[in-house]
């Protein structure tokens, strides 16, 4: 085997884009996602991709950004979900799933039924990160330093009121505040994501590497570190696998993510059994 | 700095009335709390117990109150130095954080918005873990710990938040005798060092010795005062007949009218 055909993929530039960008959103998405996983929070996350979509397909057909378009919903659903939550003591599951599904269905409906959209339906949904422009590799990196700079600032407090909102609100503080970032924080590390896995697959990118990471330690701090190292390499590895197979990047970075849980799920049960 | 009278009360309720929106549980409730007492709240489920608490702390929007105050002032000032410990298995103690960690946020509750732990704060929970025996547990996982334990962790925090009352929510379940007897000896120490302690609590065995003050509510205040001027046979039965079935003479079962 010639050792170039493995260095093959980096020789192009649209290639190393698509593994920047894509690494960039990756790490950041994992490290959020620690508290998506901690809080319970996966089914608002697919809510937010959805929604996120219609937002995006509204902003293609008004000619506006698609990142202010997908903020816009994807910011509205979070915070609307938690102030449903709030005044009302009905678990609102069901609800939220026939909002979300509403909502994406009308952004399909209203994408694929407006003439020379059609082709944006295909890359929006599976993502389509071998198209990233350099400018959106800055923007990327803009936005992954903001949130990795809000996730330093505030990591306490969002600790704080993910373990114990009880207690912080008694004391008097401003717990809806604190979660109201977090899930801002959530929602925009969705919609960056969006380009490199597409918005069915996007919520994986938040859970699974913090799901993998979990399994591995009890302490924070290292969680997040480990889920984003996961993160990361699943998107190396999916990338790379996606160049050679020509499956859509969305979908190999994905899967690489859920082998890695799969396997240190598998690993643990088997020395587990070993131990008993 | 103190005001005479108003500020010897930790708490101040007058006619109070809270629950749920489809269901009141607290009908004009009035009850005061002098400053470096112990007090209990007693009564039979669904009495209230954990709505006065939560309601007390502003986790609950009353319905219609005359007055509530807690260390002298309006809720949302004194609330500051108020600590609330809520039932055990409300927390999730499968949650990644150390024993550490917790007890810092007590200075995250002062700070509010913005601020990062100084050393002062560090050392203020050092000691505080040191007080109640915690400091070689202070990188353990706090679930990891045992129900004693975890409610020593909380209280740690309570004291570094620098709370003056604290809130407790059964805080007894799931202790063992022995880690109840050192639950209410910690108790009794906050209490001489000038804390005020409010304890809701279905534990009706030492409340004579662990107690100064008791409240029995059963959505209203049906008694209050001296452990034994409430703990009599009448109140008690009075409190809790309700909840206790009665067999008529053909065996069928009825239960007491509310």
């Amino acid at each position: 085997m010639n050792i170039d055909l493995l260095f093959e993929p980096f020789q192009y530039a649209f290639m190393v884009r698509a593994f920047v960008g894509t690494g960039l959103v990756a790490v950041v998405a994992a490290a959020i996602g620690a508290f998506v996983v901690l809080k319970g929070l996966a089914f608002m996350g697919d809510a937010i991709s959805h929604t996120a979509f219609t937002g995006i397909a509204l902003a293609l057909i008004l000619g506006i950004s698609i990142y202010v378009g997908a903020l816009f919903f994807a910011i509205f659903t979070a915070l609307g979900v938690v102030f449903l939550t709030r005044i009302s003591s009905v678990k609102n599951d069901t609800a939220l799933a026939i909002l979300f599904t509403g909502v994406f269905a009308l952004g399909i409906a209203l994408l694929s039924g407006t003439p020379g959209f059609g082709g944006d339906l295909n890359s929006l949904l599976l993502g389509s990160v071998m198209a990233i422009q350099v400018r959106e590799v800055y923007t990327l990196a803009v936005a992954a330093v903001l949130l990795g700079l809000v996730l330093a600032t505030f990591f306490h407090r969002f600790v704080l009121v993910s373990f114990d909102p009880v207690g912080a609100e008694a004391a008097g503080f401003p717990v809806a505040l604190v979660q109201s970032v977090l899930l801002i924080m959530i929602a925009c590390a969705i919609v960056i994501s969006i380009q490199a896995v597409g918005v069915i697959l996007v919520v994986a990118l938040l859970i699974t590497p913090a799901a993998t990471a979990s399994l591995l330690t009890k302490n924070l701090k290292t969680l997040i570190l480990l889920s984003s190292a996961f993160g990361l390499l699943s998107s190396f590895f999916g990338l790379y696998i996606s160049y050679f197979f020509g499956a859509p990047p969305g979908a190999t970075v994905v899967l690489v993510a859920t082998v890695f849980f799969g396997f240190v799920l598998g690993v643990q049960k088997l020395r587990g059994a070993r131990s008993v | 700095m103190s005001h005479g009278h108003a500020t010897e009360l930790a708490l101040k309720i007058e006619n109070l009335t809270a629950g749920y929106p489809d269901n009141v549980v607290l009908n004009d409730v009035s009850w005061q709390v002098k400053k470096g007492t112990l007090a209990a709240i007693i009564g039979p489920n669904g009495g209230g117990k954990s709505t006065l608490l939560k309601t007390a702390v502003g986790l609950l929007s009353p319905f219609k109150y005359k007055t509530m105050e807690l260390l002298g002032h309006s809720p949302k000032i004194g609330r500051k130095r108020v600590a609330y410990l809520p039932q055990q298995e409300e927390v999730d103690w499968d949650f990644p954080i150390t024993v550490l960690e917790v007890v810092l946020q007590g200075r995250l509750v002062r700070q509010g918005l913005w601020g990062r732990y100084t050393k002062a704060d560090y050392a203020l929970s050092d000691d505080s873990l040191r007080f109640f025996g915690l400091e070689k547990y202070r990188h353990t996982q706090v679930g990891s710990l045992s129900g004693g334990q975890r409610q020593r962790v909380f209280l740690a925090r309570a004291l570094v938040q620098e709370a003056d009352l604290i809130l407790l929510d059964e805080p007894s379940t799931g202790l063992d005798a022995k880690a109840q007897h050192e639950l209410a000896d910690l108790f009794r120490i906050l209490r001489d060092q000038g804390k005020t302690i409010v304890a809701a609590t279905h534990d009706l065995n030492c409340l004579t010795e662990c107690f100064d003050h008791v409240l029995a509510l059963d959505g209203s205040v049906r008694a209050s005062g001296k452990p034994h001027e409430v703990l009599t046979e009448e109140n008690m039965v009075r409190l809790f007949a309700r909840h206790f079935p009665k067999i008529g003479a053909a065996g069928e079962v009825t239960l007491h009218e509310h």
